[in-house]
């Protein structure tokens, strides 16, 4: 048996054996799985969705993987050592492919009785609201925001000589290519990763209505990074308020160096390393009461990339996404919700026209989901997809999913 | 004008109705006398039959307490949660099954009250009567959303601050489960049946189901989803059967 076979063979076995607990129990189990006395304890979801070929790779997380037609399997785990010390981890595995470790730190708790905790490893995102709720029970979606999914062009390990070249690439995220840098074609950036987990250190201190965090980290929002592959730091920073039940408003704000050593090099010889930021600025507003929930969230990214041959490339490139998403439960068990998104670009002058460096996006997503038991959930969502310029231009896909987590 | 006559009329109406009461009056008390008395020798005769009932009681033996139920592992959270759930899993639930014939007779719709407290529902499990009101006040400084999709009871109460309630009515027999939709490891069991004969035991296992007309019933010990066998008890009339179980 081959070893990605043997491996495949492995997890289902998992599932089946996941499958049979029902079984005795009649229910699907609901609860975490706890040991010693609560010091250790498991947890996971498992989510399937599926829906046609995204030909406009409008929903593509990489160049394999559309983020509709997933199954997505997670494993959480903490150990307790104690009140001052946990050891926290998650590993994903997607479209049964082999296990990824998302995230894995160390949380310290110096003062019980204060909130001020100090997370080493590879830490859960400071920036931005969205990267941090649970996809599977907290999405009331199928599709992500498009600030933290859709592929622009802008790579950190390949760059455009010119304005031209970036042009050329408009709409074209999910797999493009540069004469600086790696020659081979890949994906480009979203604005902020969903699906890495940055490395680093981040401190966060909460006191009655305000929260406020900050860490220090190997890569940025967009190109979060295990081993840093350039000789800065990415800093970020977020408050967040409470001012009355039911209404969080945050902020965040991030800057690092986001382009490769090695592009840098190829770009404008040594020295450069820090030069090629990514900036962002970032607003979240959450609001809800009785049966309803409304979110809100805009993000603002600025990439400073390095003006090589003429057309130059004038100033940062920008990007904003801005999404509006609203959830109404109909019965108990039955909700409806819909996501409004929008992703512009700052516009750049080539040899010929003047245009936004990628084509623009918007989005709108209106579905919603019924649980068959409080963590098992079926949803379905209809999205319609419009671009401002690549091969596909409009593109509406129907998604159906099911979502179990314990 | 006409105004000030129909002011006038109302006015005369006025005056002249103690005249017609008083003699009303006399006539619906009197009237009431037989049914006054019936109804209380109706009562007497409810009362002496419940007093003359027998009592079960004993003890539920937990072999092993159910542990609480952990928080999920949120590798999100930017720091330590609140401190775990420690709701009460010592507190068990013992019930005749089925009940007798009688118990059906006497229906009083009764409240109960669920908090929301500390991130955890208080009390655990709560045992209530068919037609019972629960309310559900949020104690907490955060927004909980009560929920439950059981057979026996599906309800949604959305999310609401502290200081507020909102009250849900139980119509059918069985087991509810008890969720918040932001804290998934809050939970608490209702137990809803159609007759009086129950009790919740106290820390020790303790319980004490009274009034229970004499005869021969089963009986069942339940705890955190864990039903015991049910054991078959004769009840005398003024007498007290001991019955213990254990669990796990």
């Amino acid at each position: 048996m081959r070893p990605w076979t043997a491996r495949k063979a492995g997890i289902a076995c998992t599932l089946a054996l996941c499958g049979s607990v029902p079984a005795r129990a009649q229910t699907l189990p609901s609860e975490p799985i706890a040991f010693a006395d609560g010091r250790v304890t498991f947890g996971g979801d498992v989510s399937a969705s599926i829906a046609p070929d995204d030909t406009g790779f409008f929903n593509y997380t990489d160049y394999q993987h559309s983020a509709l037609r997933l199954l997505r399997i997670d494993f959480t785990g903490s150990v307790k050592a104690g009140d001052h010390l946990a050891v926290l981890g998650e590993v994903r595995s997607e479209n049964v492919e082999s296990p990824r470790p998302y995230a894995l730190f160390l949380r310290i708790r110096p003062w019980t009785a204060r909130q001020f905790d100090i997370q080493v490893g590879r830490v859960p995102p400071t920036f931005g609201a969205f990267a941090r709720r649970t996809y599977a029970a907290d999405n009331p979606l199928i599709g992500y925001p498009l600030a933290y999914q859709y592929l622009t062009s802008l790579r950190p390990d390949a760059l455009p000589a010119n304005a031209n070249e970036l042009l050329a690439m408009r709409g074209r995220g999910w797999l493009s290519n540069y004469s600086i840098g790696n020659p081979t074609p890949h994906s480009g950036l979203a604005i902020a990763s969903a699906f890495r987990w940055d490395t680093g250190v981040q401190m966060h201190v909460a006191s009655g209505a305000i929260e406020a965090t900050a860490s220090v980290t190997a890569g940025t929002i967009s190109n979060p990074l295990f081993n840093d592959d350039n000789s800065g730091k990415q800093v970020a920073g977020r408050v967040v308020v409470h001012p009355i039940v039911g209404l969080v408003l945050g902020t965040s704000a991030s800057r690092g160096p986001f382009v490769t050593s090695a592009a840098s090099r190829s770009a404008v010889g040594e020295g450069h390393d820090g030069d090629f930021t990514q900036t962002a600025w970032g607003g979240d507003a959450e609001y809800s009461r009785g049966y309803y929930l409304l979110r809100f969230e805009t993000i603002v990214s600025d990439w400073r990339v390095p003006a090589v041959r003429a057309p130059l490339i004038e100033g940062p490139l920008r990007a904003t996404g801005t999404a509006i998403e609203g959830r109404y439960k109909i019965v108990p068990g039955l909700y409806v919700a819909a996501r409004i998104d929008h992703l512009g670009f700052s516009e750049i002058q080539g040899t010929t026209s003047r245009l936004p460096w990628d084509a623009p996006v918007t989005r709108l997503e209106v579905g919603g989901g019924y649980s068959i038991q409080r963590n098992l959930v079926f949803k379905v969502s209809f999205q319609h997809n419009t671009r401002e310029g690549g091969r596909v231009r409009t593109l509406n896909l129907p998604a159906a999913q099911i979502v179990f987590w314990f | 004008m006409n105004k000030k006559k129909r002011t006038r009329r109302t006015l005369r109406t006025q005056r002249s109705s103690p005249a017609l009461v008083l003699p009303l009056c006399v006539f619906f008390f009197v009237s009431l006398v037989p049914f006054a008395s019936f109804v209380r020798g109706r009562a007497a005769v409810l009362t002496a039959a419940a007093a003359a009932g027998g009592t079960i009681r004993g003890r539920v033996e937990l072999r092993r307490v159910a542990s609480p139920v952990e928080r999920r592992p949120n590798v999100s959270d930017l720091g330590a949660p609140l401190a775990r759930d420690v709701s009460d899993r010592l507190r068990s639930v013992v019930y005749l099954e089925p009940a007798p014939r009688r118990a059906f007779e006497q229906s009083q719709p009764a409240h109960g009250v669920l908090d929301q407290r500390d991130e955890r529902f208080v009390p655990h499990v709560l045992a209530i009567t068919t037609g019972t009101s629960v309310d559900f006040p949020n104690s907490d400084r955060i927004y909980h959303n009560v929920f439950s999709l059981s057979k026996a009871a599906r309800f949604d109460l959305g999310r609401y601050a502290v200081g507020h309630s909102k009250s849900v009515r139980f119509d059918q027999a069985g087991i509810v489960r008890v969720f918040c939709d932001i804290h998934s490891h809050m939970n608490a069991f209702i137990l809803v049946f159609s007759h009086p004969f129950f009790a919740v035991t106290d820390e020790e296992g303790r319980y004490r189901i009274e009034n229970v007309p004499p005869g021969t019933y089963s009986v069942v010990a339940w705890n955190e989803g864990l039903s015991s066998e049910s054991r078959p008890v004769t009840v005398l009339d003024g007498g007290a059967a001991e019955l213990d179980f254990t669990l796990r």
